[in-house]
């Protein structure tokens, strides 16, 4: 079993690995689209965006999982992380 | 071969590569969550599923009220922890994982991070599309793990950030 740093480590490289793949995400991400959709759909495509939680957003958006997955790639925003 | 359980992060993208039938020679059978259904509506999903359900390669995980209660417990557990926490749907899936040593399938970051931090998950094997593609490769299933990793993103928008894919650099060349 690793130990307490090992474990506080690997905390700090997953902590990089998300911020990277937000950083990617928003890099992207096709703005003019986003910002062309109505509140809902703007404010979950946005909190995608910012925490890649595919789940969370769908519900904000009031779409399953799979129909919000189809808005992400409409929206050019990647699956990453 | 042994069991697995797939949650939603994972099957929409994978539904979506034009090789996804290849999953069925890795696995006895991989379970789908009911609570994962529910947000599958394409044609092209529901078909995947139903052909893998009537082939015998996929069976429905009903919703067993103590998987829940212990899924529910680690989504709390995670939101104490600075990184990008789980969700009810891929600890569900986890949950399941180590109870009943099935290979948790999953896209989701929350769910492979808490793998390599959480001790009670150090035990689960968590795969990505990444490692299914890899695998089928290796047991020449596919031609080639770089062109059909790259297809795999084209196809599903889904792409595999450098710490992803650093583990497999030297297949990558």
């Amino acid at each position: 079993m690793p130990e307490t740093s090992d474990v506080s480590d690997k905390l700090k490289e997953w902590i990089e690995y998300f911020k990277e793949a937000r950083d990617i995400r928003r890099k992207y991400a096709n703005w003019d689209f986003i910002r062309s959709q109505p509140p809902k759909l703007r404010i979950a495509l946005e909190y995608y965006i910012e925490t890649g939680d595919l789940f969370n957003a769908a519900k904000l958006a009031g779409m399953s999982m799979e129909e919000f997955n189809e808005l992400r790639i409409k929206a050019g925003i990647p699956s990453i992380g | 071969m042994v069991n697995a359980i797939a949650d939603t992060s994972f099957l929409i993208d994978w539904i979506r590569y034009s090789k996804s039938k290849l999953i069925f020679k890795l696995f006895n059978v991989i379970y789908i969550p009911e609570n994962v259904l529910n947000e599958i509506k394409s044609e092209r999903a529901l078909i995947w599923v139903s052909e893998g359900l009537e082939e015998g390669g996929l069976a429905i995980f009903p919703e067993l009220p103590e998987i829940s209660r212990e899924a529910l417990d680690l989504v709390v557990r995670s939101r104490r922890v600075p990184v990008r926490p789980v969700d009810y749907p891929e600890a569900f899936c986890l949950v399941v994982g180590r109870r009943l040593n099935f290979t948790v399938l999953t896209e989701n970051g929350g769910a492979i991070a808490l793998k390599n931090y959480d001790p009670e998950y150090f035990g689960v094997e968590v795969l990505r599309g990444i490692d299914i593609i890899y695998r089928l490769w290796r047991l020449n299933h596919l031609n080639s793990f770089k062109d059909e990793l790259e297809l795999y993103q084209r196809e599903t928008k889904h792409i595999y950030s450098r710490k992803d894919l650093v583990k497999y650099s030297d297949y990558l060349k």
